[in-house]
């Protein structure tokens, strides 16, 4: 038994600083295009109109793109810029949400409505030692009856509705819900089909939205953060009209 | 022609009564007319039980005179009429619910032939209980046995009711051959067959002597009390006999047995021996634990408390078994306390078991199963009868501040006694019997937290519970009436003790009530507990209702002697009154502050998210009881009946099989070898029947000349 | 035996019932034959040949009823048996009793397409669950639309469950489908009678997406996408093995140095998700030390895949005729470097865990399948081989170059919770052998062919993705779009044999199995 104990003072502590600090390690998210003039060259390669160019106006919206990289390699165009970064969490309706309501701790618990894996896989990355959300005060609760967070995965198959609708009225108020993933917030490459949906808000109201296919783990916990109210929202979707040919950041 | 005499006289005339109008009603109004006078007669012998034992009035009739036999008597005491009362409660609850229950049985058998057994049963019981000579008590008892039999039988068209009802009668024949016989050695010895001449004739016996009338009477009387190795006809009596009948079995027949074994010991021929109170104590105590471990692997609700049954009587003997220690090692005020466990005990158990028995049979009316397995949810169609079956539960549990608490805590208290006996031997064998009562508490909160739960909460687990209905105020009375009885034994025992002591210091010379209940109510502190103590307890609250409350204190409590200076207190009367206001008060902070802010819904039960929960997704009686099943293994001795699995095209598993079956203990160490030695004797004995006519000529040749030689051997 | 021997035994045993249709390169082969004898043929190839079934590939043409019985094994090559029916007819010989791996494949064409199978007793009830879908709703038929958003069904019809117990007070444990802290959705009845669980019942495909109906009438490049979402932690695997089957069809080979990345790129992901499975195992046991070991180095892949083709999972670097963007090779050298430390921490993990008696107790002889049943239900992939069945598509059918790679395939033989999580281990290190053996011999060059033009065809390619071997059949029609795209996973023949591991356990030994198969529920309902 001390093994592990040794084994662990050596492996040391390699918990990310965030949310206190930006997490600069190599590696951590995959990015997200940001708006700019070259995007009118690639809108039309984007497979599920994240990109979108019409009448002389573009839009990048986040809750589409599921990390096809065409608009970053294409061939013979320019290719659209790719910022990095992890904090895309938005909320449905405008402004902030409200803060200290679940005091000190935070449950949560994730229903799987159809996802391919990988968000999962993300979400199970955050009790790494890395992401760590416990110190957070983030735990995953197997039930909804103490749950106060329902992390939604998945476009919402039609097998799945009725479990993930059951899953919702049997949570107690207060109680928030975070879409996770593009499959979740628009149907990614999915839906809406005979047998998968365009997302959460199908079923049951969304609170929170985190865009990426599939969201890294830092995006995942800048959602929570933004449902609890700890940190700010941020834009989900953003245009420019052709006069003005102005990025706009989203970090 | 005082009190006594008339309500004894009017009891009797009123079972007559019962008689003639059974056999002159129509079947319809048979129900009626049974509840009714069974009622009345019931009322009039709880009023002579209430009034003999508070006022201490005996009564003496003088029957008739038998040439060089004695005085055939009817005597009535103190002891008879704590069994009768007893006795009253359980018919009264009995008869009120037969008023409805007995309905079933209409047009299919006989109602007549019911009330002419019940009225008999009722008086043939009551007459043992004051019978004052050997030769009445006899005859009552044998009237009792076939009346119970028959009544046993009473559902006649099954065959294996038959069969139970056959083998209790038989066994019960036999015990009370032996015990028989013990008494008529005591009526030898004392000259008379009058009771009250006993106990002088008996003091000169010698230890072989007494002995023999121990056994004979303890294992004799033990056949009907239900004491392990012969309690094989209980479990299968009782469940088959109608529930109003197993609620009077259980409740009063098995304590006519503990009557016997009382009578004979502790009042005819007072314990001198060491030996016969270990006998008790062990067996007591295995009857105890045997008991309780077939009655959780049971998931028939009667059977389940049939063996519960079994697992009582077993409790009360043990204690019966450690006053009898005492009382031969004089120490008689342990005796005394062991004595007023058993009795209370004794007196909480006919309560709530006839409250079981009687819910039980009303779930066997209103579903038309007793199987557990095959119940689940009552509890929404039956508030009520579950309500009170959850009291009769919790009860037989020995949860405060129910009866059962009291009675169990001051047996195992008496146990933990032993340590003032000298003799370490002793002392070890009052350890183990301790942990095995221990252990037969835990194993009996298992088995009726499964009864209960099984039976009413949850899903429905067959169809047939969609049919029940909530019983109708004939029958939830009676239940309520005996669960309120439950609870005011529970908290008042500081009131019942003074009268169980009332009635057994006669017997052991102590008084158990002195030890028990310190008078701190009243104004100057009593003598034998030490100042600075009576201080601490008053500082505890044990003041707390003087003035107000009728009785010397609310605190039951023992303190030990020199070598053992341990203080061992309980009040389950402050204990109730502590539960009531705390679930007052938590109930008002919830319902008048913290809900005020908040809304309560109602949602679903959370099932995993799939559309339906069906009836087989819930936990089943066996799952519950399974791991004491396995954990008991070696002593529940199964054998697989089935194992097999059945599958198409050697992959598709269409029916995996599995089935056990259990012997019972007795059965393969007591019953199964001793048959085999009876069947083995009588194939030998057999070779005589040969079937040749001369062998048979020669048997009566032999016989004759035998004959010829004793009478001149005699003659001479 | 040689493909020509097949085919030669089969025209004697069957004569006039069998032929030969095509003989394709590499060792493929189509044997058209009756749909009287396909059962016979099948079984024989299955049992006498010693061949192991891929899957069954249901197509429905103009006129007739395309059936495809998948067959490969120790002999090179792959051996398609093709059956044809006219569209009204509908009923088939089922496989069932002479190839019982064949089974889920029949029970889905039935719910999919409505296909009777005779002989098959367990049909009804699959993809399509009973409480959501009317009977007969065949939605992969041509005829129904893949983008009408599914209704309420006109007969509500509750779900029987076929349980099987039959022992006093037995009654049914139901897990899910939302269950446990972080589970994919599932449903699972566990029969038992209170102590031991007799049996376990899944009940999947709650996460059904349809990805067959909806990849028809979407482009090649399109369809990519959802091959790689098919199960976001093999992404390149199957990104892969659709590459592979489009570029034969359309008959352009990617260039070497295309082929190398891919293999290196390939071995990364199996690295990780053993990773991800050796991770998932000590956390069902509890052991957090090793869990977050363990978790450690996953992330340390995951972020090491991010850094070198910019996406964690690795989504996107394939595209039809090679990768879409080249790696210089000072990062190819930088993640050689970073993997063989990753790989030799993994290596005193494993130390480490050997000698934890607590935590090998809960493995050791838990979830036990027989060597027998692995090759019954046809498993495959890390779990078959910890049984026994050691079968690695990169050396039987070898793919993208792996060839010319040296490495081994490690096998086990007690088919226990233990022995596949030694398996994992041991492909891991496999694994990073086979990506420095990429990087070392890198060639100079192109990653993607010149543009081409898709013709219509079809072709099967295949992969051994990181839980086993997955085979994608695509058919591009005259229109240029994909006509028919059927999705082989391991994990769906392989939660088929789950139920082989989850017999007469202790209940709390149900999620150490379940992590010890370390099977996707989203690769199995795709």
């Amino acid at each position: 038994m001390s093994d592990w104990v040794l084994r662990g003072l050596k492996t040391g502590i390699k918990t990310t600083r965030y949310p206190d600090a930006p997490e600069t390690r190599p590696g951590i998210s995959p990015g997200l295009p940001i708006l700019g003039q070259e995007i009118a060259g690639v809108a039309e390669l984007c497979p599920t109109r994240a990109l979108l160019a019409e009448n002389r106006c573009v839009t990048v919206d986040y809750r589409r793109c599921v990390h096809c990289f065409r608009c970053a390699r294409p061939q013979d165009v320019t290719p659209a810029r790719w910022q990095p970064g992890y904090e895309w969490a938005a909320v449905e309706a405008s402004g902030n949400l409200e803060r200290g309501v679940f005091g000190g701790s935070l449950h949560v618990l994730v229903v799987d409505a159809g996802d391919c894996g990988a968000c999962l896989s993300e979400i199970a990355q955050l009790n790494n030692p890395y992401y760590n959300m416990h110190r957070l005060g983030f735990f995953i609760t197997p039930t909804p009856r103490s749950a106060d967070v329902l992390l939604v995965i998945g476009p919402v198959t039609d097998h799945m509705r009725l479990p993930l609708q059951k899953c919702y009225e049997a949570m107690p108020t207060p109680k928030r819900v975070v879409a996770v993933g593009a499959c979740a917030l628009s149907g990614g490459v999915f839906g809406p089909s005979f047998v998968a949906g365009s997302g959460a808000a199908d079923v049951i109201p969304v609170d929170v939205l985190v865009p990426g296919c599939p969201p890294p783990p830092l995006a995942i916990l800048h959602g929570l953060l933004v449902a609890v109210g700890r940190k700010p929202a941020a834009q989900i979707t953003s245009s420019a009209g052709p006069a003005k040919a102005e990025t706009v950041e989203v970090i | 022609m005082n009190l006594e005499f008339i309500l004894l006289a009017t009891f009797l005339v009123l079972c007559c009564a019962g008689v003639l109008v059974a056999i002159l009603a129509p079947d319809r109004r048979n129900p009626f007319a049974l509840a009714w006078i069974g009622s009345l007669a019931s009322v009039s012998i709880l009023w002579l039980s209430v009034d003999v034992l508070v006022s201490g009035h005996t009564l003496e009739i003088p029957l008739w005179t038998l040439p060089r036999l004695g005085m055939l008597t009817i005597a009535v005491g103190r002891l008879s009429a704590l069994f009768l009362g007893t006795a009253g409660i359980v018919f009264l609850a009995a008869s009120v619910f037969s008023v409805a229950y007995l309905r079933r049985y209409l047009g299919h058998y006989s109602l007549k032939w019911f009330g002419v057994l019940y009225h008999t049963l009722f008086a043939s019981v009551v007459l043992i209980l004051v019978a004052g000579d050997v030769l009445s008590f006899l005859l009552a008892w044998e009237v009792m046995a076939i009346a119970s039999y028959l009544l046993v039988n009473y559902e006649h068209e099954h065959e294996e009711n038959t069969q139970a009802g056959w083998l209790m009668l038989a066994m019960g024949e036999a015990g009370t051959l032996a015990a028989g016989i013990a008494l008529l050695i005591l009526a030898n010895s004392a000259g008379s067959l009058t009771f009250s001449k006993f106990a002088a004739g008996s003091a000169t016996l010698a230890p072989g002597m007494r002995w023999a009338i121990f056994l004979l009477s303890f294992l004799g009387f033990g056949v009907k009390a239900g004491l392990v190795p012969f309690s094989v006809w209980l479990p299968r009596a009782h469940p088959v006999a109608p529930a109003n009948v197993s609620a009077i079995l259980s409740g009063v027949i098995l304590n006519l047995g503990l009557y016997g074994i009382v009578r004979v010991n502790m009042e005819f021929l007072p314990m001198t021996l060491l030996g016969p109170g270990l006998v008790a104590l062990i067996l007591g105590s295995i009857s105890a634990l045997v008991g309780i471990l077939y009655a959780t692997a049971e998931n028939d609700m009667k059977t389940m408390l049939a063996h519960s049954s079994i697992e009582n009587m077993g409790i009360i003997v043990t204690g019966l078994g450690a006053g009898f220690i005492f009382t031969a090692t004089g120490h008689s005020a342990l005796a005394a306390i062991a004595f007023v466990a058993a009795f209370y005990h004794m007196l909480n158990h006919s309560v709530y078991k006839a409250l079981l028995f009687l819910g039980a049979g009303t779930v066997d009316l209103h579903v038309g199963t007793r199987d557990m397995d095959r119940l689940g949810g009552l509890i929404k169609v039956m508030p009520w009868t579950g309500l009170f079956f959850l009291v009769g539960a919790l009860s037989i549990s020995a949860l405060p501040p129910f009866n059962g608490f009291v009675s169990e805590w001051l047996t195992l208290q008496s146990l933990l006694r032993s340590v003032e006996l000298d003799s370490a031997a002793i002392g070890t064998v009052f350890a183990f019997c301790g942990a095995a009562l221990a252990l037969t508490a835990g194993l009996a909160v298992t088995c009726f937290v499964k009864a209960f739960a099984m039976t009413f909460l949850g899903m429905a687990r067959s169809k047939q519970v969609d049919q029940a209905f909530e019983a109708k105020r004939a029958i939830t009375t009676p239940l309520g009436g005996l669960a309120v009885l439950c609870l005011v034994l529970g908290v008042t025992p500081t009131f019942v003790i003074p009268v169980l002591d009332n009635t057994l210091k006669p017997f052991t010379g102590a008084s158990a009530a002195q030890t028990l209940i310190p008078p701190f109510f009243l104004r100057t502190a009593p003598a034998q507990l030490p100042p600075a103590f009576v201080s601490e307890f008053h500082d505890l609250g044990a003041q707390i209702g003087k003035g107000v409350v009728p009785a010397a204190g609310l605190v039951v409590l023992h303190r030990g002697a020199e070598r053992n200076p341990v203080v061992f207190a309980m009040s389950t009367s402050y204990m109730f009154i502590v539960l009531v206001l705390l679930l007052a008060g938590s109930f008002g902070i919830v319902r008048l502050w913290v809900a005020r802010k908040r809304t309560v819904t109602r949602r679903l039960r959370w099932d995993g998210g799939i559309r339906r929960l069906l009836p087989a997704m819930t936990y089943t009686a066996t799952g519950f009881s399974s791991p004491v099943s396995v954990i008991f293994d070696a002593v529940l001795h199964p054998t697989t009946v089935e194992d097999t699995r059945e599958t198409i095209h050697e992959h598709f598993r269409t029916a995996i099989r599995r089935s056990r079956q259990d012997i019972h203990i007795l059965e393969w160490i007591v019953f199964r070898p001793l048959a085999a030695v009876a069947a083995s004797i009588a194939d030998a004995c057999a070779r005589m029947h040969n079937g040749r006519l001369n062998a048979y000529v020669t048997y009566v040749l032999v016989t004759l000349i035998g004959i010829l030689l004793l009478s001149l051997s005699v003659q001479t | 035996m040689e493909l020509t021997g097949i085919v030669e035994q089969a025209g004697q045993r069957w004569p006039g019932m069998a032929r030969l249709l095509t003989r394709r390169a590499a060792g493929e082969c189509e044997l058209e034959c009756a749909p009287s004898i396909a059962p016979d043929l099948c079984g024989w190839l299955f049992s006498e040949l010693g061949y192991s079934f891929g899957t069954l590939i249901v197509e429905e043409r103009k006129s007739e009823w395309e059936l495809r019985y998948i067959f490969y094994g120790n002999s090179d090559g792959i051996v398609q048996v093709l059956v044809r029916q006219p569209l009204a007819e509908r009923v088939f010989g089922s496989l069932i009793g002479r190839v019982h791996a064949a089974d889920w494949n029949e029970r889905e064409a039935e719910d999919l397409f409505g296909l009777g199978f005779q002989g098959h007793p367990r049909l009804g009830d699959f993809v399509l669950h009973d409480d959501r879908w009317d009977e007969g709703v065949a939605p992969m038929r041509k005829g129904v639309n893949g983008h009408a958003p599914h209704t309420k069904p006109r007969h509500e019809r509750d779900w029987q469950p076929h349980l099987v117990l039959e022992a006093p007070g037995a009654f049914v444990m139901p897990i899910g489908p939302v269950y446990s802290g972080i589970a994919e959705s599932g449903l699972f009845l566990l029969e038992t009678q209170g102590e031991d669980v007799v049996r376990t019942l899944p009940r999947l495909f709650y996460k059904y997406r349809g990805i067959e109906k909806i990849a028809e009438g979407r482009t090649a490049a399109d369809v990519l996408l959802l091959a790689e979402r098919t199960n976001g932690t093999s992404a390149f695997a199957h990104g892969l093995a659709f590459c592979l089957a489009t570029e034969k069809i359309c008959g352009i080979e990617p260039p070497g140095r295309a082929r190398r990345l891919r293999v290196l790129l390939a071995e990364l992901e199996r690295l990780r998700h053993h990773t991800g499975a050796i991770r998932e195992i000590c956390e069902s046991t509890g052991l957090a030390v090793g869990t977050s070991q363990a978790a450690i180095l996953e992330e340390e892949l995951l972020s090491l895949s991010c850094a070198f083709t910019g996406h964690r999972y690795l989504f996107g670097a394939n595209a039809i005729g090679g990768l879409t963007r080249d790696f210089e090779t000072g990062a190819c050298r930088n993640v050689i470097a970073a993997a063989r430390n990753i790989v030799e921490r993994l290596s005193e993990l494993e130390e480490m865990l050997r000698f934890s008696s607590s935590f090998l107790d809960r493995l050791e002889d838990v979830g036990i399948v027989s060597q027998q049943d692995a090759r019954t239900f046809g498993l495959v992939g890390p779990i078959a081989r910890a049984s026994g069945v050691l079968r690695d598509l990169r050396k039987l059918l070898p793919y993208s170059g792996y060839e010319a790679f040296a490495f081994e395939v490690p096998g086990e033989q007690e088919g226990d919770g233990y022995a596949r999580l030694r398996i994992l281990f041991a492909e891991g290190r496999q694994a990073f052998r086979v990506m420095e053996q990429a990087v070392d011999a890198l060639p100079e060059g192109a990653v993607r062919t010149e543009a081409f033009e898709s013709r219509p065809g079809a072709a099967l390619g295949w992969v051994e993705a990181p839980r086993g071997a997955a085979f994608h059949w695509v058919r591009i029609g005259d229109d240029g779009a994909v006509a028919r795209y059927r999705l082989a996973t391991p994990s769906f023949i392989n939660w088929n044999g789950f139920h082989l591991a989850a017999e007469n356990f202790a209940f709390q030994d149900f999620p150490i199995i379940m992590a010890s198969f370390g099977l996707s529920v989203a690769e199995n309902d795709r």
